[in-house]
Order: structure tokens, then C-alpha cells, then sequence
């Protein structure tokens, strides 16, 4: 809504609280009718009592305080080139004093925050920040009237004596005009625009931030793309028109009636305007013209930039080169020249040309790069190439030495901060905006903007609150604090796919007036709107496949019961007077059969039904039904007879339809109609659980956070953190776990804290001589065994060969089955021997190896 | 066992049938479904041999209005509805579900006036011979097991058949079924189907997903399951069970060559048939635009089919060439007619469909102007109405009557004046159009005659090259000058001038006569095109529109003037 078509809105306003009055008297006309003349005055006057109670809470200067020891070396000291060029700016400066007596001083070299002369060029740092909003203009233009908290120069028209380095700024978060355009120079320099350092005069607003006077750029209407409407295309066949036969004089004398009062209702809208304007031009300034400023000029050619255009930094917004607010040029720098402006600025910045090759328009300082805007893009660095050009004069120039500045740094943490505390309010004619950084509030607002009615911002007309990373979904909300009337908008993803909801916010329960807009395309049901008023209800669909489009309820009073307090709603629900249903055209059907509109009269226990225009027919057939009277007893079976039905066809030759063919459309309208009831219930109980949903929400506010946002989720967090520590559990574990060989040897010995060359030796040689123990035993078992398992397959044999005669063909089998058992496991055994035989000496050497890189004995050997 | 099979028949079956059961017969869905479910129960358990047997004792019956009405009655509505449907006639054409199981039934006749019918139950009956079913257009589901049915016939009409059953009959061959496109499901077991052969048959059918063929002579073979999946691509269920993957790759696996063999003969057949269609909607259209046979040298060829002395005259030395370049001349005139004719054809196409547009988008407009005026009296009816009925006073009635009467007749006007100021603006436009097509038409034709002619000049030159050719030869032969031998026809032609001189005009008339022709042929068709095209249109856009408008209009107003006519006020009284 424009704030400037305020008188309208209170029109408005009273007309749509008469009308509530008449709707809806029971809710809030007897409240506001009732209240006195005497009492609202009372309150008028309360209100203005309150209104002088204005609390200044008291400001504190968070900006850490440096100290002088803390700057690095180039901050407190010029080196040799510095001071070259310093005094080659100080000659400059002489003869610029000398050839030009009546303009004023040069901005050339001020103090820095250690009080050392810095030359203006070597202040600009050219650096390109990791954030990938910084690499267009406009994002750096946004961060540095963001993040920089502008500070007014001590006098309007004085240059100012120090300029810190913009590394300074960034960390103190505080600057003059000067600092700022440095800073954001550098930026821009970073991102390859071809930017520069403006020094000049500006309009009192422009030099003090007063934004005031501006109408805040998220109220700008956008440049509305007009849908032509598509003309009519006269095709060759097209009908004529019919004649029209009123009289032609009648008809011009009539519109010229109509245009002449539209001129006069013109001519008083400019008037009042033209009023208007007068009202608000900012009163005389008598420094017009002095005021020192700085801001940022950028050439066309680099970056794609098409034309040139300046940027204000200490509102970040650009503007083109003939804006008003810049009254002329003095002088302008980047990181390589210094240029001074020898045009005429009478007019402004209107008729400068920007050709700093031309040295009758620009004095350049340094002979050095006098094309900058010459230059071939793809050479890489400017201050090389004009270097080399210097080699073949004869004359040898000086050139820039390197910035003296740290180079500049944001964390992610402050860049996301953005402003200093990471809130920032700037005031607009008739609005006020607000910014937050995203999760400083607890409920997500990231932006506020308030409108009035008057440029003293007392009367509110409308507030927009835009919020990010809601778990509800909620994107914006905007409240009109003239009617009353609250929308919300959310994002995609909520559960039942609201989009939009506009309620009044006296009345936020369900059965009031309230708009409900949802994506379509995310419901089954294909639902796009719900209006709702306290005894009505419409909805509107989409594709379905019922074709159903519009659906419109008609509640009567509930009937009052004496309920229990604090019974559900449902329990007692609206009675239904009737339902409106209307459906698109099903071309399966015919046009006769195909309902177009359903009306169920349920007060009245009839239904009413229009059918679909035949191609080509302008009356449509209509039935009505009279509902049995059994009809609503559940399971009844329907009685009919033929006078309940009424009906019109649109082609009266037709066969009147079959009784039993209406018995069975009736039988199906009555469930249809049951039907329909149901989902009028359905939709207030959805309304209803949406609501109890938003409040709920409200109440919790809780904020998402990405998964990929390492910093500020929490649970990612304490993830990661839990992971690590059983990383090192397990690590710790594993350690454990691995035998110490020498533990026995050194219990022996008592476990000593350090261990003497002989004790060490002594273990050494004890630890080896018991794995060659060892060893060898192993290899005697393994003999051992061998030779029992042997010398029972002799006996065996030999039984054998004694008892060969009488023998059993199973004990044959047996005897023969044990041989072969017993001479696997003898060659196993046999195996193992020869296997240990060769692995006993490689096992030996590796503990020696072992032993010798041991920590504890490594030292003796 | 038995019991098992039954319920797994029952319910692959009913994943189709039931949906069917359900939509068509609603209430008597139970009643089918456990009819059903017993039936194949039943049959498995008892050979069918005896059941024949079992009916064999009664007297063959006769489908007669009796029997029928008696299943209507039978089968009909229950309830309040039963009662009304008592009340009023019965139409057969009404009926869209009849079954006439288990009736004895020997041949189906006197079936033809259910028209609408889409569901037809004909099962456990004697039945020999599919015959008296041609009707029964709406058909979905047919059911004709347990007959004795020998060969699939008289099923050519029913197109919208999905489900079709012939269990437990002596078919021997699957035929005779190309127009069922729809087929959903085929019940064929306990049939006499030997030949695996003939199910490639079952191919075309690229809807078919459940086949029943157990029972079948061809059951036993080994390679039986394989070759059914293999070859019926669209299968899902086969005999009752769900086809699994593992039995489907096995089964392309094993009939992967003679598989491809015939899909590529259903491909190629398939191009065969595009072309063809392609071929003849390219000559419809040349027909449509009067120039076919017109691209190519048929026409120089026609000239000389009937013409018996020109082949005679050919042979005269150097008759050849100059064919030869009256054919290139004449051909390309006749491309050119050909292409002008085509453009000038979509060029009144372009037209014809412009007019339409233009006409249809009038009506529109039109009826939209009357929907809004039917709309905003309808709203003041209702008030009106609603006024009445609350009006107890005689007087005032009278008035308020009158009043109504009065927005009645206005709105008629209303109406009328539309309808008239449509008949104007139609009437101005098809006059525009009539004219301009006649323009067009006539170009046309005084274009394809010009080209004509220039076929008609060469054709005299050739005639006059041919004369003297003619002559001349004559004149050698006479005095023996010729080298080459002549044919024997032509000699008896060179007997004298005027024998000579006649052949040669005669074979020249029967040239222009064809020319003529064809060239009558292209005018009168394009004249009558346009104007039985303009006599539809005054017809059908003038005449017929208005007086189904004002029909309309008058008994919508007579309507709206008896209703209040009718109305019991308490005022009248």
C-alpha cells in the first residue's frame, strides 16, 4: 500500500467498520460504538502523554581500543619510496597552490591511526573478500553501509585531518566518509571494477545520511510489466459489430462532459501534489555547495559496466553521474594516480567527462599511467605495465609503492553479523527500516519495515516483517494496523501447503473473516484459496479430477446449547444451511448429464442442480429434487415418487428420463450431498488445526538450521565432537591393546623408572634367550606328539597283522579307516615341524629388531 | 486341494472381475461373486462330462421374452427402486447387465435389443454356436463357459469386449477374434486346443494380461509354460498364478531367435501398412485438390491407351522422337497443374477452416451474451419467487405478477435481438465468404484451363508433325523411296491420303477428347465442391442455428411463464 494515499485508508477504514458493524455486530461495533466521545479523548490524550515519554538508552562505544604498539611497523613509519612520494605529492601540491590560488587544498596526505602522513593512494587496498555476494557491486556497496557505522566529519567543510586504513574500519566498525569510500574502493578494486576514491561536495542530506527525504527502496513501486492486452485480432471473417445506433453528437458531447472532469479532477491531484512537495523540500542550506564528501565513482569497461555511475557509501545505494545530490568534483584516486578535476563544476557533476586521458579535463599526479582507462584489460597489472613504459622514456618516473595496510579479512561469523551488533535501523520518509543479521532474533526477523502516514513517524499504517530460517515456514508478514488485517506469507514445505493467510488480528480464531491461500500443486485435493467469513465459506480448487471448482457453505447461527465450558468446537458445529458446488465441464458426459452447478439447500431439504450448456445453447437444463423425508435416517432405505423431482430441458423433445433413473441420481446426491457435508466439516477442522499449528509455532519460534551450517548446529556439533572423542577412545584403546613384551621381564626386574645399560642389556638378552626357550619347546611338543601318534600306529599295525586271519569285514574297514586318520595327522604334524623349523629364526631376529628400536631400550643400542 | 485352487482361482480372477462386479451391478455383487467363487469350486471337483450329463435329462429352452423378462425381474433393483422400475416398462435397451446361467439355453437368440448392454452372463447352458450377438455393441464382459461351443465366430462386432470366457467348450482354434483390440482377459482352458502354434495368434492383442488356458490338450507338453510367456508379451497372469521374473527370462531365453524372427515380420508388416496408409491419404489428398494422376506422365499415357492408331503411327520414322519430346513438354505441363493445384487446395483449405474459426468464435461471443442475460433474469426470478410466495395481499400480487411477466417478455426480446443480430452478422460474413471462394475457385479453374490449352497446342502441333510425317511417307512409299520395312498395319494404312490423313485425325480427336475430359473432370469437381461446401453452410449456419435458437428461446420462455403459472400462492386464494 502507498503510504502517501493515507486520507484514503481512513476513508476506507471507517466504511469497512461500518460494514463490520452490520455483519458482525455481536463482535466488535457494540464495543467501539459504545465507547464515549469523552473517553476516546481521554485516550487521545493518554496516548500523547506516552508519546513524550521517549527513552535514550545510553550508547556504548563497543569499538575495542587500540593501541599505538599494537599497528605493525608500516602503520607508525614510512619507508624510503613512501616518503618519495609523499614528497613528490608535497611538490605536487606546491604548484597546484601556486597555479591555482583560489581553489581549495588537495586531500592528499592525512594522518593515519598511528599519526604518520599517508599518501591517499597507498591507503586503498585492493582485495577481494571470500563472500561470493562481494564480487558485484552492489553486494559491497550493502556491506560497507552495513557493516561500517558512519561517523559525521568534526567540520562540514573541512578535510578531515586523519583517515585511518580501511583495515582499521573494518575492525572498529566505524568511519567518516572518507574511511568508508576506501574501503569500499578497495572492495570494488578487489573485484576488478575499474573504481576510484571521489573527493567533492554533496547536499547536506547526502553528507549526513539523511535518508528522510527518500522514499526506502523496498516501498519503490517496481517497474510493473505492463501485460498488454492482446488486441483482437481481426481476422478475415470476423463479424462486424452491430450497428450501433445512438446518436453520435449525444455521444460526443458526452465524453468531452467526462474528459472535462477528469482534467479538473487531474489539475487538483497535481495541485495537491505540487502542495505536497513544497512541504517536504528540506529547509535552505547555507553551507549548499561546501560540504566536503567522499564517495565512489566507477568507470564504465571493466567488469561490464556500461556506463558510469557513482555509489554512495554510506548508504551503498548507486546513482547516476548527474544525480543532484553531488554538487562537484575536487579531486579522485585509486590505488595508482591521483587525478584532479580541472572542469567546471557550477552545474554540478552534470556536465563532467569522465576521460581521465584527457589532461586539459584531469591533472594527473604521476606521469606514469595516464590512460587508465586505455588499458587493455587482460594486462594484468597496471602499476608493471606503466612501469615498463617508463623504461624507454628517458625520464625515469616514480611509481606507486605497495599499500601500507594490513590486508583486509572478515570471518564468515562477522561477515554474517554484518551490521555492528548485527542490528541496524534507518530511517525513510514516512518509513523506518530495520535490519537484523539472520538468528540474532529468536524468531527469525531479518527485516522490518514500518510505514506512517507522517514523516514524524508517530502514525502507523502498516508493518512488513520479513523472516528467514523459520521452522514454520514463515517468510513475511505484514500488518495493516488501520484495518486491522494481518497476512502472512510462508514458503514452501508446511504440512498442509499454506501459502498465504490474511486474517483480522482481533479475530486470529477460526470462524472469522480470513483468506487462506495454499499451493495447489503439494495438495491432494487440489485446494488454491479459502475465504472464510463468521457465517460463510468458500473455497476454490484446481485440477481435479472430479472437476470440481468452487465450493461455497452457507452457515446459519448455532444454535445455543448449554454445553459444558471448554467443549470442543466440533462438538457443536455450525449447522449448514446450504452447499454450492460447481464443476467444470466433463466432456466423458453429455452436456444434459454433465452437472454444472449443485446447490444443496439442506435448510430446506432440496437440491438443485444446473446442468452444463450444450455446444452452441445459451439455457442450460436444471433439476430440482425435493429430499425424502427419511432421507438423512442412516440406512433407511429412500422412498420416491415422481412429484418430488421438478425439471427443465432445454430440448423439449427429449424423452422426459426414467423414474428409475432419477430414484438412483437421487439415492447418489443424497450421499453426495452427505459427502460434501463431510468435507465442509473437514475443511473447518483443517482451518482449525492449522491455526491450533500457527499457534503452537508462534509460541515455539524455533529457527531452522542447515545441515551444512558447521557453526550453529548444534546437534552437528555435538555430533562431530562425539565422534572425535571416540575416535580417540578407540585410538586409546587399540593402544592398550597391543602386548608389551617386555612387561614380564621388567616386573622382574620391579618395574624401574629408567633403565641402566646393564639392566637393559640383561633384559634384552633374558627377553630373547625365553622366545628361544619357547621356541624350542614348541618344536620338542611337536615331536613329542609325532612320535606318540607314530609309535599307536605301529601297535595298531601290528594287532593288525596278528589278527589279519579272523577278521570281521567291518573291524577290516575300521582298522583301515583309523590308517589313513592317522597318517593325515602325522603328516600334519610333520608339516607344522618343518613350517616352525623355518619361522623360528625369521621370529627370533624380528623381536630382536623389535628390542633394539624399543623406546625404553633404543637408547643402549 | 481342490478347495486351495478354488480360492486362488477366485481371486486372480476377481482382480479384474470384481472391479467389473462392482461398477456394473452394484447391489447384486455378492450374490454373483459367491456364485462364482462356488461355481469353480464345484466344477473342479466334478468332471464336466457329467455335468453335461446332468442337463442333458431337461428339455432344451428357448431365450423368449419370458425367460427374459423373468431374469430382468430377477436380477433387477431391489427395494424402492425394484418397486419403481416395476412401475414403469422395462426397456431392454436399458439394461446393461443380464446373466442367463444355468437356463438350459441351446441357441442365444432374440438378444438384439440390449443394446447397452456391457455385461453378459450365458454361462452353464448348452449353447453350440456363437451367433445373434452383433447388437451388443456396449459389450465389456462376455461369459460363455461350460457350453458346447466348437469354433469362435460372430464376435467380430462386439469391439469393446475386455474380458471374454469360453472355458470348459470344444473350441479346437483360437480365430476370429482381430477387431477385439481391447481384450483384457481370455478364458480358454478345457478347450480342445492342440497346436501351441496357434496361440502366436493371441500376439495382437497388446492389452492382454490374463490368459487362462489349463486343461488344454497342449497342457502336457513340456515346453508349454515357456512358449505361452514367451510369446504373449503383454502377460501377467497365465493360469490364474502370477508370472514371476525368473519364468519370464527363461522364457525369452529359450525363444530368444524365433522371437525375434517374429517380431521382426510383425515390424516389417507394420511399416508395409504406414506406408500404404501414408500412400493413400498422399492420393486423397491429391484427389481433394482434383490434380491426382497428374505428377507423372499418366496422363500423356491415358492419351494413348485407347487409341488403337496411334500404335499404328508410332512406327512411322520419326514419329518416335517427336513422342518423346511431346511427352517431356506435356509432363512438365502437368506438373504444373499438379502444383498449382496443390497449393491452390490447402490455399482454400486455409480458408475454409479461417471462415469456421471466425464463425464458430461469432457464435460464441453471442452465446456468451445470452448466458450473462439468462443469469442476471435467473437472479431476479429467484427474488421474485421468493417475494411471491411471502405475498399475501391479491393486489399487489397481480402487480408483482405482471412485473414478472413483463421482465419475461422483455428478456425475450432480449434474446431475439441477439439471435437476430447473429443471423445479420453471419449472413454479411458467409456472403464475404461465398464471394472470395468464388473468386478463388474460379482463378483456379481459369488457370488449370489455360494449361490445359497449352496441352491442347501441343498436342495439334504433335498432330500437325505427324500429318506431315504422315504424308510424306505416304508419299515415299507410294514411290518406293522408303529403306525401312513398315509393319504390315501400317501398310494398310499407307493405301492413300485420305485413309492415311483420317487415321491420324482420329487418333488426334481421341486425344482431345481426353483432354477435355479431364479437364471437365477438374471444373466440375471444383464447382461442386464449393458449392455443396456453400450449400452446407447456409444449411447448417443459417437455417438450422436459427431455428434451433429460436426453438430453444421459446421454450425456455414458455417454460419460465408456466412455472409461475403453476405456482400455488397463498395470495391467489
Amino acid at each position: 500500500m502507498d503510504v502517501s494515499d493515507g486520507p484514503a485508508i481512513v476513508i476506507g477504514e471507517g466504511e469497512n467498520e461500518q460494514e463490520n458493524g452490520e455483519d458482525a455486530p455481536q463482535q466488535n461495533g457494540e464495543t467501539e460504538n459504545g465507547m464515549s466521545a469523552e473517553a476516546l479523548a481521554a485516550v487521545e490524550e493518554l496516548k500523547e502523554e506516552m508519546d513524550n515519554i521517549v527513552l535514550e538508552p545510553p550508547v556504548i562505544d563497543f569499538a575495542p581500543t587500540q593501541f599505538l604498539e599494537d599497528f605493525p611497523l608500516p602503520y607508525r613509519e614510512n619507508d624510503n619510496k613512501e616518503r618519495l612520494v609523499l614528497a613528490y605529492a608535497e611538490n605536487f601540491r606546491l604548484q597546484y597552490v601556486h597555479l591555482y590560488r583560489d581553489r581549495k587544498p588537495l586531500f592528499l596526505n592525512p594522518l593515519n591511526e598511528c599519526n604518520t602522513e599517508k599518501f591517499v593512494c597507498t591507503t586503498i587496498r585492493p582485495t577481494l573478500l571470500p563472500f561470493h555476494e562481494l564480487y558485484n557491486f552492489d553486494g559491497c556497496a550493502e556491506l560497507v553501509a552495513d557493516y561500517v557505522t558512519f561517523e559525521a566529519m568534526e567540520s562540514p567543510i573541512e578535510l578531515p585531518k586523519t583517515m585511518v586504513s580501511p583495515a582499521t574500519v573494518l575492525k572498529r566498525q566505524k568511519g567518516n566518509c572518507f574511511e568508508m569510500s576506501t574501503l569500499l574502493c578497495s572492495l570494488l578494486l578487489g573485484a576488478g571494477y575499474d573504481a576510484y576514491v571521489v573527493c567533492g561536495y554533496a547536499t547536506r542530506e547526502c553528507t549526513l545520511r539523511d535518508e528522510t527525504r527518500d522514499i526506502c527502496p523496498l516501498l519503490k513501486k517496481k517497474d510493473e510489466v505492463k501485460t498488454e492486452t492482446e488486441k483482437k485480432e481481426v481476422k478475415k471473417y470476423t463479424v462486424k459489430p452491430p450497428k450501433d445506433l445512438r446518436s453520435k453528437f449525444i455521444l460526443k458531447q458526452e465524453g468531452r462532459k467526462e474528459e472535462e472532469k477528469e482534467r479538473e479532477i487531474q489539475e487538483k491531484r497535481n495541485e495537491e501534489k505540487a502542495k505536497q512537495e513544497e512541504l517536504e523540500k528540506p529547509p535552505a542550506d547555507d553551507l549548499f555547495g561546501l560540504r566536503i564528501h567522499s564517495w565512489v565513482l566507477v568507470l564504465a569497461g571493466k567488469r561490464e559496466v556500461p556506463e558510469n555511475f557513482f555509489i554512495e557509501p554510506l548508504t551503498g545505494n548507486s546513482y547516476a553521474t548527474t544525480h543532484d545530490a553531488f554538487l562537484g568534483i575536487e579531486s579522485i584516486w585509486n590505488n595508482n594516480n591521483y587525478w584532479v578535476n580541472m572542469q567546471d563544476c557550477s552545474n554540478g557533476c552534470k556536465d563532467l567527462v569522465f576521460d581521465l586521458g584527457d589532461c586539459v579535463r584531469w591533472e594527473y599526479m604521476f606521469p606514469s599511467n595516464d590512460k587508465p582507462i586505455l588499458d587493455i584489460p587482460d594486462v594484468d597489472d597496471d602499476g608493471l605495465d606503466a612501469f615498463d613504459e617508463d623504461e624507454e622514456d628517458v625520464e625515469k618516473h616514480l611509481d606507486m609503492p605497495p599499500s601500507w595496510v594490513e590486508p583486509l579479512s572478515l570471518t564468515l561469523k562477522e561477515y554474517q553479523t554484518r551490521c555492528p551488533q548485527g542490528k541496524k535501523t534507518v530511517l525513510y520518509k514516512r518509513a523506518k527500516l530495520e535490519k537484523f543479521a539472520h538468528y540474532l532474533n529468536k524468531d527469525g526477523l531479518i527485516t522490518r519495515l514500518s510505514m506512517y502516514h507522517d514523516r514524524e513517524l508517530t502514525d502507523l499504517v502498516q508493518v512488513k516483517e520479513w523472516f528467514s530460517n523459520r521452522n514454520d515456514k514463515l517468510d513475511l508478514r505484514v500488518t495493516n494496523h488501520r484495518t486491522g488485517q494481518v497476512t502472512e506469507y510462508y514458503k514452501q514445505g508446511r504440512t498442509r501447503h499454506l501459502k498465504e493467510q490474511t486474517y483480522k488480528a482481533i479475530s486470529p480464531g477460526p470462524e472469522s473473516d480470513r483468506t487462506q491461500i495454499f499451493y495447489n500443486n503439494a495438495r491432494v485435493d487440489g485446494l488454491t484459496k479459502r475465504e472464510e467469513t463468521p457465517l460463510a465459506m468458500t473455497e476454490h480448487f484446481t485440477d481435479r479430477d472430479d472437476f470440481l471448482f468452487y465450493r461455497h457453505v452457507v452457515f446459519g447461527r448455532r444454535q445455543k446449547k448449554l454445553e459444558p465450558a471448554g467443549s470442543l468446537p466440533s462438538s457443536n458445529p455450525r449447522p449448514i444451511v446450504k452447499i454450492i458446488e460447481r464443476f467444470h465441464r466433463n466432456k466423458a458426459k453429455s452436456a444434459d448429464e454433465d452437472v454444472a452447478e449443485r446447490i444443496f439447500l439442506i435448510a430446506e431439504d432440496r437440491i438443485h442442480l444446473t446442468f452444463h450448456h450444450e455446444d452452441g445453447k445459451i439455457t442450460a437444463s436444471v433439476r430440482e429434487f425435493i429430499k425424502p423425508p427419511n432421507a438423512n435416517d442412516k440406512g433407511a432405505i429412500l422412498t420416491y415418487s415422481p412429484d418430488m423431482t421438478s425439471t427443465f430441458q432445454v430440448d423439449p423433445h427429449k424423452k422426459p428420463a426414467k423414474n428409475l433413473y432419477l430414484y438412483n441420481m437421487l439415492v447418489e446426491l443424497v450421499s453426495q450431498e452427505e459427502k460434501s457435508v463431510h468435507g465442509v466439516r473437514d475443511s473447518e477442522e483443517e482451518v482449525r488445526e492449522i491455526l491450533n499449528d500457527r499457534k503452537l509455532e508462534e509460541e515455539e519460534s524455533e529457527l531452522d538450521i542447515s545441515v551444512y551450517d558447521t557453526e550453529r548446529n548444534e546437534k552437528a556439533k555435538q555430533h562431530r565432537i562425539e565422534r572425535e572423542r571416540q575416535q580417540l577412545e578407540e585410538k586409546k584403546r587399540r593402544e592398550e591393546m597391543e602386548l608389551d613384551y617386555l612387561a614380564p621381564f621388567l616386573a622382574q626386574i620391579g618395574d624401574p623408572e629408567k633403565l641402566t645399560r646393564q639392566e637393559a642389556i640383561k633384559l634384552k638378552e633374558d627377553c630373547l634367550s625365553d622366545l628361544k626357550q619357547r621356541l624350542i619347546d614348541k618344536a620338542n611338543l611337536i615331536q613329542s606328539r609325532f612320535e606318540k601318534e607314530t609309535a599307536e600306529l605301529q601297535k595298531k599295525q601290528q594287532w593288525y597283522q596278528q589278527n589279519q586271519v579272523n577278521m570281521q569285514k567291518d573291524d577290516e574297514e575300521e582298522y583301515m579307516e583309523y590308517c589313513s586318520e592317522a597318517m593325515f595327522r602325522i603328516n600334519i604334524l610333520q608339516l607344522r615341524l618343518n613350517r616352525h623349523k623355518e619361522m623360528a629364526p625369521m621370529k627370533y631376529m624380528a623381536l630382536e629388531q623389535k628390542l633394539r628400536t624399543d623406546g625404553r631400550l633404543s637408547e643402549f643400542f | 486341494m481342490n478347495m486351495h485352487f478354488s480360492t486362488l482361482t477366485t481371486l486372480t480372477v476377481s482382480q479384474y472381475s470384481v472391479v467389473q462386479y462392482c461398477c456394473l451391478s452394484g447391489s447384486n455383487f455378492d450374490v454373483a461373486y459367491s456364485k462364482r467363487f462356488s461355481r469353480v469350486g464345484f466344477l473342479k471337483t466334478h468332471h464336466c462330462t457329467k455335468m453335461s450329463r446332468l442337463y442333458d435329462t431337461v428339455a432344451p429352452s428357448v431365450i423368449d421374452e419370458k425367460l427374459l423378462l423373468k431374469a430382468i425381474d430377477e436380477q433387477g433393483p431391489k427395494e424402492e427402486a425394484g418397486r419403481i422400475a416395476k412401475e414403469e416398462e422395462t426397456e431392454f435397451a436399458d439394461i446393461i447387465a443380464l446373466r442367463l446361467d444355468f437356463k438350459n439355453i441351446l441357441k442365444i437368440d432374440n438378444l438384439w435389443e440390449f443394446t447397452s448392454l456391457v455385461k453378459l452372463q450365458l454361462d452353464n447352458n448348452i449353447i453350440e454356436k456363437i451367433e445373434g450377438l452383433d447388437s451388443l455393441v456396449n459389450l465389456v464382459w462376455l461369459d460363455l463357459s461350460f457350453n458346447n461351443i466348437e469354433v469362435i465366430e460372430n464376435l467380430d462386432k462386439l469391439t469393446k469386449l475386455e474380458d471374454l470366457t469360453l472355458y470348459n467348450n470344444r473350441i479346437s482354434v483360437i480365430e476370429n477374434m482381430d477387431t477385439l483390440t481391447r481384450l483384457h482377459v481370455l478364458s480358454i482352458g478345457n478347450n480342445n486346443l492342440s497346436s501351441l502354434d496357434n496361440l502366436i495368434y493371441l500376439r495382437k492383442f497388446k492389452n492382454l494380461q490374463t490368459i487362462n488356458l489349463s486343461g488344454n490338450p497342449f497342457c502336457d507338453e513340456a515346453k508349454y509354460k515357456l512358449f505361452v510367456v514367451a510369446h504373449i508379451p503383454s502377460l501377467v497372469y497365465l493360469d490364474f498364478r502370477l508370472i514371476d521374473e525368473n519364468t519370464k527370462t527363461a522364457a525369452k531365453e529359450q525363444y530368444r531367435y524365433a522371437i525375434e524372427e517374429l517380431v521382426a515380420d510383425e515390424t516389417s508388416a507394420e511399416n508395409k501398412r504406414l506406408e500404404l496408409e501414408a500412400a493413400e491419404t498422399e492420393f486423397n489428398k491429391q484427389m481433394a485438390a482434383y490434380v491426382e494422376n497428374l505428377d507423372g506422365p499418366q496422363l500423356f499415357e491415358s492419351l494413348f491407351t485407347d487409341d488403337p492408331e496411334a500404335q499404328k503411327l508410332a512406327s512411322l520414322p520419326g514419329v518416335d522422337e517427336l513422342l518423346n519430346t511431346y511427352k517431356e513438354k506435356m509432363v512438365a505441363i502437368c506438373q504444373q497443374v499438379f502444383s498449382f493445384g496443390l497449393q491452390e487446395h490447402e490455399k482454400r483449405q486455409k480458408e475454409v477452416s479461417e471462415f469456421y474459426a471466425c464463425v464458430e468464435e461469432a457464435k460464441k461471443e453471442n452465446k456468451e451474451m445470452g448466458v450473462t442475460k439468462i443469469a442476471d433474469f435467473d437472479k431476479y426470478r429467484k427474488k421474485c419467487l421468493a417475494d411471491l410466495t411471502l405475498i399475501s395481499d391479491s393486489k399487489v400480487m397481480d402487480s408483482k405478477l405482471g412485473e414478472y411477466d413483463e421482465e419475461t417478455s422483455k428478456l425475450w426480446d432480449i434474446l431475439m435481438g441477439y439471435e437476430l443480430q447473429l443471423v445479420d452478422q453471419l449472413e454479411d460474413t458467409i456472403k464475404d465468404f461465398e464471394r472470395s471462394l468464388a473468386d478463388m475457385v474460379s482463378n483456379f479453374v481459369e488457370h488449370v484451363q489455360g494449361l490445359i490449352s497449352q496441352v491442347r497446342d501441343l498436342e495439334n502441333i504433335h498432330h500437325e508433325k505427324v500429318l506431315e510425317i504422315a504424308i510424306s511417307t505416304l508419299e515415299k512409299y507410294v514411290k518406293n523411296e522408303l529403306d525401312d520395312e513398315l509393319s504390315e498395319e501400317l501398310k494398310m494404312l499407307l493405301v492413300d491420303k485420305d485413309t492415311i490423313t483420317s487415321a491420324v485425325s482420329a487418333s488426334h480427336d481421341v486425344h482431345l477428347l481426353k483432354i477435355d475430359n479431364r479437364e471437365d473432370d477438374i471444373i466440375q469437381r471444383a464447382n461442386g465442391w464449393m458449392a455443396s461446401l456453400m450449400e452446407r453452410i447456409h444449411q447448417e449456419e443459417e437455417v438450422v442455428r436459427n431455428r434451433d435458437r429460436v426453438k430453444e428461446i421459446n421454450n425456455f420462455i414458455d417454460n419460465l411463464k408456466e412455472e409461475v403459472r403453476n405456482l400455488e400462492l397463498p395470495g391467489m386464494q
